[in-house]
C-alpha cells in the first residue's frame, strides 16, 4: 500500500472499483429469462443453510463477509502505523478525527477515549454495510430489518451504561424524574420510541433505495439505474453519519449533568 | 374481469393499492415542508453568523434526520400494505 503515493492513483483506483461494481451489476441481469423478476423476491433475504433449528439467512452471511473484510483491513492497516502517515492511514486518521470531533461536540466531554470504540465501530459498520451492496455477489445487510434493529438495541443499552459509568447510578436514575416525577413515563416512552425511530430510519432509507434500483433494473436494465446507484453511495454514507450523530446525541443526553 | 360483481378479496386488494398513492403524496409533502422550513432557517442563521456554521450545520442535519424519519414511516407502512399485508389472510383465506 505504500506504493500509492499519488492521490490521483487512489482516485483512479476508486473509480475503477466503482466502475467494476456497476458493470458487474449490469451483467447480473438475467438475459431472456422466462419468468418475471420479482421485486419482493429480490429484496427479502433467503435462507442459505440451517444449523439445527437456526436458519442462517443471506443477511448473516453477508454480515460475516463484511466483518471479515473490515477485520482483515483493520489488521493490515494497523500493523504498520507510521508517524508520517501514508495515504490510506491519513484518510482513516481523518475519519477517526472527525468522529472524535463529533463526540466532543455532541456528547460534550473532552476525553473521548471511552466513547470512541462504540461510536466509531457503529459508524464504520453502517458505512460499510450500506456500501457493500455495490460489490458483485454481496448484498447490503441493512435492508433486512434485523440488522438496524440490532444496532439500535446496542445504542439503547449503551446509553444507560455510559450514563451510569460517568455519573453514577443515583445521579443517572435521578435524571428520569428531574424536573418533576411526572416526566418518568415520558422519558421511558421516548427512549423506546427513539430506538424504533433509529431502526426505521436506517432500514427505510436503504430499503427504499434498493427497491427503486430493483424496479429500475426490471424496467430498463442497461445504464438507467447507474445514477441511482451513484446516489445510493451518498445516501448510505449520509445515513451512517446520521446514525452516528444521533448515537452521540443520545449518549450525550445521558452523560451530561443537568445544565 | 367482471367489474360489476367483484369478489371482496379483489376489492380489498384494489382499495389497498389505490390508497397507497394519496398516502405517499401526503407522507412526502408534509415532511418536505418541514424540511424546507428547517433548511431555510439554517441558511439564514449561517448567513447571519458564519463563524457558528459548524454547529448550525450539525443541528440542521439532526433536525432534517428527524423529519426524514416521518417520511420513512410512511414508506414502511406502505411497503407493509403492498407486500406483506397482515389483513390479507383474513379476507382471502389462509393458505
Amino acid at each position: 500500500m505504500q506504493r500509492i503515493s499519488n492521490p490521483r492513483t487512489l482516485v483512479l483506483l476508486i473509480a475503477l472499483v466503482i466502475g467494476l461494481a456497476v458493470v458487474s451489476n449490469l451483467l447480473k441481469v438475467p438475459a431472456g429469462e422466462a419468468e418475471e423478476p420479482d421485486v419482493a423476491e429480490e429484496i427479502t433475504p433467503h435462507v442459505v443453510f440451517t444449523v439445527g433449528p437456526l436458519e442462517v439467512t443471506s443477511t448473516v452471511v453477508n454480515t460475516w463477509a463484511m466483518m471479515l473484510l473490515l477485520g482483515v483491513g483493520a489488521y493490515l492497516i494497523g500493523r504498520n502505523l507510521k508517524p508520517r502517515p501514508g495515504l490510506v492511514q491519513n484518510m482513516l486518521e481523518w475519519i477517526v478525527e472527525a468522529i472524535e470531533k463529533l463526540i466532543r461536540e455532541m456528547v460534550g466531554v473532552e476525553d473521548t477515549a471511552i466513547f470512541l470504540p462504540i461510536v466509531g465501530t457503529l459508524a464504520f459498520f453502517i458505512g460499510t454495510a450500506n456500501l457493500i451492496g455495490l460489490l458483485p455477489g454481496l448484498k447490503s445487510p441493512t435492508p433486512d430489518i434485523n440488522t438496524p434493529l440490532a444496532m439500535a438495541l446496542v445504542v439503547f443499552f449503551s446509553v444507560p451504561y455510559f450514563g451510569v459509568r460517568t455519573r453514577g447510578v443515583w445521579s443517572y436514575l435521578k435524571h428520569y424524574v428531574e424536573p418533576i416525577f411526572l416526566m418518568l413515563p415520558v422519558e421511558i416512552a421516548s427512549e423506546i420510541a427513539r430506538t424504533f425511530s433509529l431502526t426505521f430510519r436506517l432500514f427505510g432509507n436503504i430499503m427504499g433505495e434498493e427497491i427503486i434500483i430493483s424496479i429500475l433494473f426490471i424496467v430498463m436494465p442497461l445504464f438507467v439505474p447507474v445514477p441511482m446507484m451513484l446516489f445510493s453511495i451518498f445516501t448510505g454514507l449520509l445515513q451512517a453519519y446520521i446514525f452516528t450523530l444521533l448515537t452521540c446525541v443520545y449518549i450525550g443526553g445521558a452523560v451530561q449533568a443537568h445544565k | 374481469m367482471d367489474w360489476n360483481n367483484l369478489p371482496w378479496d379483489k376489492i380489498f386488494i384494489i382499495v389497498t393499492v389505490l390508497i397507497t398513492g394519496p398516502g405517499v403524496i401526503v407522507g412526502i409533502v408534509v415532511p418536505a415542508i418541514g424540511q424546507m422550513i428547517v433548511a431555510s432557517a439554517g441558511l439564514k442563521a449561517i448567513a447571519r453568523q458564519p463563524e457558528a456554521g459548524d454547529r448550525i450545520n450539525t443541528i440542521v442535519l439532526l433536525s432534517l434526520a428527524m423529519l426524514e424519519s416521518l417520511a420513512i414511516y410512511v414508506l414502511a407502512v406502505i411497503l407493509i400494505l403492498i407486500f406483506a399485508n397482515p389483513m390479507l389472510k383474513y379476507i382471502v383465506g389462509v393458505e
